[in-house]
């Protein structure tokens, strides 16, 4: 949920914008990071461990654990508690290993 | 690019350390990863008790917002959303906005990124749902999200009773309050009797023995001394401690200290917060985990010892100031914290660890 009114701050949440996750669209607000945004959509797991397969999501919302990490217009492996939404912003969870290395990305 | 100092980390005891060189006229560079300068101090809607002078009792971003209007009396260079990652050969160091590296060359250097909580684990504590309790401030006073319907928080510091009131004023219900110890670990207990009032069950001499859920959390188990019982909540928020952050002073080779009491590893500092590398100084909660007015103070003193080294400030002024500084310090800061900072500081000399990674 989204803190229209907040009861220290106010009303902060002035400018709407959309975001896509799995291609469904979001209703986030312009200062709001990307993984705050799905939150507040009801949507805690950010992504999968490599491994043991197992849920991640937010842990210290400070870029530091890398629990967020979502694939983010197209780049894998983004904090996503560090990364602020855009409008039109294309979001999906980070499942099994990334493409690091490719001609795309510059190897 | 040169800079006469280099700031890394815009929280208050950066910017504290910005005003006090730029004030002296040195030229002044801010370097932050964030957006926003303020630091840890944006999302804090508490009221700041025992500021040091000229500061009135007021809010964590109100303290924020102040600090920042004072910035913009100075000629500073902000750099914003960059981080350093590495340190060149000839000792300048490797700047980032995540897609260009460059260098910059700094006469003094003072690190002031603060600190990072800790946590605390639990069969599957990686579950989402289950974070630090600071995060949930984050998401509640700076995302303006809502993270959960009801919580259970592991841990009862000042910090956590502190939050705990934010959460419950945005409406999310508190279940209890978790505690290894066999004692609520607060010092504050005005804030903890409050939330006794309410009736906020506190457990002692607990722990979770298992969190649930598929894809998120739904239950955990809270272990008390004779029995479990299982609550069902969509939050469980964890006050681990916090601990410097110290990255940047591998990095950079400092040595360091280990202080229970501020907070676990500590690069080494003496009496200027000079580390162990000369032209490194350090300041904030880096220097092990304190309130917000001792803070302010240590990057007061850094920044003095700083400005004395670039001679701006003669060696008698710069040691008059630094001498009533450290007894402001003394008076702000709790007894056992203070001590053990002292501690550490007779321990420059002979440091626990020298060139080794901490993991
Ligand atoms: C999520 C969270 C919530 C907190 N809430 C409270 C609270 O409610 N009450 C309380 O008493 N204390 C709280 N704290 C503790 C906090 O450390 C202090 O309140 C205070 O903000 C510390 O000030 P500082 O100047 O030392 O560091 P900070 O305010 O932490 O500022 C450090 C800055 O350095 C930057 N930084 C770090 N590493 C790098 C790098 N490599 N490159 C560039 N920039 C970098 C960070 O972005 C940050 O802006 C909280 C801490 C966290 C992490
Ligand atoms: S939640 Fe820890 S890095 Fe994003």
């Amino acid at each position: 949920m989204h803190i229209e009114n907040h009861p220290v701050l106010g009303k902060q949440l002035q400018k709407p914008v959309t975001v896509y996750f799995n291609n469904q669209p979001l209703l986030a607000y312009k200062q709001q990071t990307v993984a705050a945004a799905l939150i507040a959509n009801g949507i805690k797991k950010l992504g999968e461990s490599r491994k043991l397969v197992q849920s991640r999501g937010l842990f210290c919302s400070r870029g530091r654990c890398c629990s967020c990490y979502m694939t983010i217009d197209g780049e894998n492996h983004v904090r996503s508690c560090m990364t602020k939404v855009k409008d039109g912003m294309q979001i999906y969870q980070s499942l099994g290993d990334p493409e690091i290395r490719s001609d795309e990305n510059g190897y | 690019m040169d800079t006469d100092v280099l700031i890394i980390g815009a929280g208050p005891a950066g910017i504290v350390a910005a005003i006090e060189t730029a004030s002296k006229g040195l030229n002044v560079t801010i370097i932050d990863e964030s957006n926003l300068l303020g630091g840890q101090l944006r999302q804090q809607t508490q009221m700041l008790q025992s500021l040091p002078s000229p500061y009135q009792s007021m809010r964590g971003f109100e303290l924020a917002q102040d600090l920042t209007n004072q910035l913009t009396q100075f000629p500073i260079r902000y750099l914003l959303e960059h981080r350093i990652i590495g340190i060149y050969a000839n000792g300048s160091l490797g700047i980032t906005d995540e897609l260009n590296v460059f260098p910059i060359m700094a006469k003094k250097i003072i690190v002031a990124t603060g600190a990072t909580e800790n946590a605390i684990s639990f069969p599957k504590w990686t579950l989402p749902g289950i974070m630090t309790i600071g995060a949930a401030q984050t998401l509640v006073n700076r995302d303006f999200v809502i993270p959960g319907k009801s919580a259970v928080i592991v841990g009862s510091t000042d910090f956590a009773m502190d939050i705990i009131h934010q959460l419950i004023d945005v409406g999310i219900n508190i279940k209890g309050i978790i505690e290894q110890q066999p004692t609520i670990q607060a010092r504050e207990m005005k804030k903890v009797n409050e939330l006794y009032d309410i009736g906020l069950p506190f457990y002692v001499n607990a722990s979770i023995k298992e969190a649930r859920g598929i894809g998120e959390v739904k239950e955990v188990d809270i272990q008390l001394q004779d029995r479990v019982f299982t609550e069902y909540v969509d939050l469980v928020l964890v006050d681990g401690g916090r601990s410097p952050i110290l990255d940047l002073f591998y990095q950079l080779n400092c040595s360091f200290g280990f202080g229970d009491k501020l907070g676990g590893w500590v690069p080494s500092y003496n009496q200027s917060f000079q580390t162990s590398v000369n032209d490194v100084f350090i300041a904030g909660n880096a220097t092990g985990i304190s309130v917000h007015g001792a803070l302010l103070i240590t990057g007061k003193i850094a920044a003095t010892s700083v400005c004395e080294e670039l001679e701006v400030l003669s060696r008698e002024e710069a040691e008059k100031q630094s001498a009533e500084l450290w007894k402001e310090l003394e008076s702000r800061e709790y007894t056992d914290v203070f001590q053990e900072r002292i501690k550490h500081i007779e321990s420059y000399k002979s440091p626990m660890l020298k060139n080794q990674f901490i993991s």
